[in-house]
């Protein structure tokens, strides 16, 4: 027996005032030819007591990465969200609202988008922020289409975009299909034996459309050569930031050298890692790519009475209303974890935040120290700084690593070898974060300790 | 007005943190020296009693299914099961990593390998992924199959996607980020498809064909599967935008009519709460000649003694899969929520789109057939925006006969439905319907909810017309200027500057 169908019972009535007499009727429009023969191959309907029952038996056979020392991150970050975020975000006002098109019933939604709005344009200090791409690393892809709309006619590299060298294979993966659609060639930025962005190679990239880099790039590593990229790019060069949201606590904001788009993964504020969705993807700009852009964007304004009032703006950019002409074809985006984010953000607040950077770094310090103590254990990059995150070759494969920390309940960190692009079987990704403890450390490194030495002495687990 | 950046209850920060590993000069060791950033950013210095407040007030100037009837066309406004929020607040699903090995990810494994097969049972196709985000991101994904399944086929000349005029925005924008040329068909006089229309621009460039049924006008398209024949026989593929599934789930399928592909709207059929604006989930379904093509990885399972209720669940990678369209697996949050509200009506899924085309069809029939003593007092009924004896679960209205009547748009009487406590409908969509308002109630209302609407709706039409030109009379806010916020593009707060 259904429930949250409030006719069930009544059907007879309702029909009856139409003139119709069975459900069958009012499927008459279907010719018999395309019918469904047979019910629906599906179990019984389960109450609501049976459904938490089995939803939690069913996901505690999980491992949440919060349950164990856990050192996997890569762009999506294990973090401590405050309990106000849920109970606010859950409110049904917020929770059950379509996208705001009546913004006269919609002003706490648009308002709140527009402070998060705000939020995101001091965090990377650019003037323009929209409301939310789907994740990371959609908004990197549309960031790069968005860049060659604006700067295409002028380039002597027509159709061009050069990104950097190190990639998660996933991210760019994202690009190459968002970029399929427009013979867009996507070519690479390499990188100097520092781990940094080769800036005598980095010329080539002059006379395309769009560089995109990280920063700290994907090794964990904060790169001083970006900042000099603008200046060798130019001004018909789009500078495409990808930033780890907590480090702009202790990191100079990219639209402070020189950044035209900066885009990134929101998560770390406002929602935990979820499996990889849904999270938001950031997605802020120099008023020079305002109208190429993706996405929505709210914006202050007046009602009838000339009072304050938010809505939706700018929407001609929009599939709605421009179909096949439009800047993207997003739609639905990730409007509430953005609101939760925002809702973390302000809770934060400028000196929460750089805390929160300076508790990424400490860890990220810790567990570096520690683990580079190893026998055999080294940076790929010797000499890098860190935020968050490190890669070190191992005396073996990162996978063997890997599967002996899992068995001694250590979730180890990411094997990089199917992950990212050209990286060897001996480079182990290590991921720490505000909620890294000592424990936890010592855990890792002893772990990696006696990997190493059965390693060593010939019997691997 | 609360302003979030008038607050200054918290000088440091509202949310006290443990401390970090190291002290602080000691940890920003790792940050060189030329990368630290000069001034912090001007954010909000509130405290949680500040905040809580704040945005308790917001949420009091928003309107959501929890406020009141939602009659949005196309969107699919149900009731959200509050349980399902419950269930994504438990660690075994918000505190996942999707990179994590997939002895750590059984339980959710076996969640999202059930919506997979319940998905392609429920469309008659044969794989489905759960990646794309959203509609129009499965659109795109799948649209990106098509488009590699013609080039492994040496058919790289099909460049054309066809699109009726009726179509969602989304549908032509994402054809169109794949590279394709959009040939819009013009719907027939009924607004159903043109069969001849599509006749008239098929052929051997023809990728494919993107169809919503039941149309966005709410009726179900009769000829779709000779529709589907004369694209196949092109040799072009199907697409179903599955945006409006909500009204035949157990009844008939795209499969039946003959698509190659579709999108679901978990967001819509399945009840992943619209959150103002999203996270939505638009996983895709195909058919088994696609499906070495799709997003990578989907879920699949073996046999296994000591496995979750006897099964070992493992990614597997299509063998000409596209790649990525997000960079992990996909919404899984709102995949789970889905799952529960799955299993509410598990085999009876087809009484919720029973349901769902009752309380449209009774609703619209309570709007058009009203007593002669209240069709007496409106000066012009509005009528069909497209002729049908039923409908599906929803249906448009045009006001047009009311505009020449009265000078009172279709979007005055939406903005006054907001005085009556309701939301609008969804307004001058689809394009092919002057003055057009589409009503879409769902099958989570009661009979009363729609015996008021009706009566409700029907008495704007009565009132003094400039009371309707200037509604809404009792939002928080009045008419907002939307031309106003374009030319002068306020974009975030000025911060005392």
């Amino acid at each position: 027996m259904v429930d949250h169908l409030p006719n069930l019972g009544r059907e007879a009535e309702m029909l009856q005032a139409m003139g119709l007499s069975s459900m069958d009727d009012l499927f008459s429009d279907i010719p018999n030819s395309i019918k469904r023969v047979d019910p629906l191959d599906l179990p019984l309907p389960q109450t609501e007591e049976e459904i938490w029952a089995d939803a939690q038996r069913l996901l505690s056979v999980n491992v949440p990465i919060n349950s164990r020392p856990n050192f996997l991150g890569a762009g999506l970050y294990e973090n401590f969200v405050p309990s106000m975020v849920a109970a606010m975000a859950t409110r049904g006002e917020f929770l059950t609202a379509y996208t705001p098109y009546q913004p006269e019933v919609s002003q706490g939604m648009l308002q709140a988008l527009w402070e998060f709005q705000t939020m995101i344009s001091e965090l990377v200090a650019l003037p323009i922020s929209n409301v939310s791409m789907y994740d990371a690393s959609t908004a990197a892809a549309e960031a790069l289409t968005c860049a060659i709309r604006v700067h295409n006619r002028k380039a002597e590299q027509k159709n061009v975009v050069y990104v950097t060298k190190w990639l998660p294979e996933q991210r760019l993966s994202v690009m190459q299909n968002y970029t399929a659609g427009g013979d867009i060639e996507i070519k690479t930025l390499d990188w100097n034996d520092e781990g940094m962005i080769d800036l005598v190679a980095a010329e080539a990239a002059s006379g395309s459309c769009a560089v995109y880099v990280e920063q700290p790039n994907p090794f964990g590593i904060i790169d001083e050569n970006i900042p000099k990229l603008k200046q060798i790019i130019g001004d018909n060069c789009a500078l495409i930031v990808g930033v780890n949201a907590t480090s702009l606590g202790l990191i100079e904001a990219p639209g402070n050298w020189g950044a035209d788009i900066v885009v990134g993964e929101g998560q770390a504020f406002g929602i935990g890692a979820t499996a990889g969705g849904p999270l938001y993807g950031l997605f802020a700009c120099t008023e020079k790519y305002l109208r190429q852009m993706p996405g929505r964007i709210v914006g202050k304004t007046i009602d009838d009475k000339g009072n304050d009032a938010f809505t939706l703006t700018l929407s001609t950019r929009e599939q709605h209303i421009r179909r096949h002409k439009a800047t993207s074809n997003i739609c639905s985006n990730e409007t509430l974890i953005a609101l939760m984010g925002g809702m973390h953000m302000a809770l934060l607040g400028p000196t929460g935040l750089e805390r929160l950077a300076l508790r990424n770094a400490a860890a990220c310090q810790v567990a570096r120290k520690g683990v580079l103590s190893l026998e055999g254990v080294e940076l790929v990059f010797s000499n890098s700084s860190s935020y968050n995150e490190f890669t070190v070759v191992l005396p073996g494969s990162a996978k063997s690593a890997l599967s002996y920390l899992d068995s001694i309940g250590v979730t180890g960190g990411l094997a990089l070898e199917d992950t990212t692009l050209q990286a060897s079987e001996k480079w182990l990704h290590i991921t720490t974060t505000d909620q890294t403890t000592e424990d936890d450390v010592n855990a890792l490194v002893d772990g990696l300790n006696s990997w190493i030495s059965s390693f060593v002495t010939g019997v691997e687990s | 007005m609360s302003d979030i950046f008038a607050f200054n209850g918290a000088t440091n920060s509202g949310y006290a943190q443990p401390a970090a590993l190291l002290g602080d000069a000691e940890a920003a060791e790792g940050i060189p020296l030329s990368m630290r950033r000069a001034a912090l950013p001007q954010w909000p210095r509130a405290s949680e009693p500040e905040l809580v407040r704040h945005f308790t007030w917001l949420s009091r100037r928003n309107f959501g299914i929890d406020t009141g009837f939602y009659p949005l066309g196309s969107c699919t406004m149900k009731h959200n099961p509050r349980v399902n929020e419950k269930i994504v607040q438990l660690a075994g699903i918000n505190d996942l990593h999707p990179l994590a090995p997939e002895s750590h990810l059984q339980g959710l494994m076996s969640i999202f390998y059930e919506m997979q097969e319940m998905l392609a049972h429920c469309a008659g196709m044969d794989e489905v992924t759960l990646q794309p985000v959203a509609g129009a991101q499965g659109e795109f994904a799948a649209i990106r199959c098509i488009q590699e399944y013609h080039r492994s086929n040496g058919e790289d000349n099909r460049d054309k996607v066809i699109v009726p005029d009726s179509a969602h925005g989304t549908n032509p924008a994402s054809a169109a980020m794949c590279g394709y040329e959009i040939i819009e068909i013009p719907s027939g006089e009924d607004g159903r498809l043109d069969i001849e229309a599509i006749r008239a621009v098929v052929g051997d460039d023809t990728a494919a064909m993107m169809v919503t049924n039941p149309s966005t006008l709410g009726v179900f398209e009769p000829e779709i599967a000779e529709a589907s024949e004369i694209v196949h026989a092109a040799g072009g593929q199907m697409y179903y935008d599955g945006a409006n599934f909500n009204a035949i789930l157990g009844k008939t399928s795209p499969g039946l009519m003959g698509f190659d592909a579709v999108h679901y709207n978990l967001h819509k059929t399945f009840s992943q709460p619209h959150g103002g604006g999203g996270p939505g989930s638009g996983p895709i379904g195909v058919k088994s000649h696609l499906a070495q093509y799709l997003p990578k990885p989907v879920v699949d399972r073996t046999e296994k003694e000591d496995g979750l209720d006897g099964w070992k669940y493992f990614w597997r990678v299509p063998i000409n899969s596209i790649g990525k369209v997000q960079q992990w697996h996909g919404n899984a949050g709102a995949v789970v929520r889905s799952w529960a509200f799955y299993r509410r009506y598990g085999r009876e899924l087809e009484k919720m789109s029973e349901h769902a085309v009752l309380n449209a069809n009774y609703l619209r029939h309570r709007i058009l057939n009203p007593s002669a003593e209240v069709i007496a007092k409106i000066p012009a009924m509005p009528v069909d925006g497209a002729p049908a004896e039923i409908v599906k679960h929803e249906f448009t209205l045009s006001m047009s006969p009311f505009k020449d009547a009265t000078g009172v748009t279709g979007k005055d009487v939406a903005k006054r439905l907001l005085d009556y406590g309701y939301m609008a409908p969804t307004l001058y969509f689809p394009m092919i319907v002057p003055e057009c308002l589409m009503i879409e109630p769902t099958e989570t209302e009661s009979k009363e909810v729609l015996d008021k609407f009706a009566e409700d709706f029907l008495n704007i039409l009565t009132e003094d017309p400039e009371l309707v030109k200037n509604a809404p009379h009792s939002t928080d806010v009045g008419r907002v200027d939307e031309v106003w916020a374009a030319r002068n593009l306020v974009l975030r707060h000025p911060l005392g500057n």
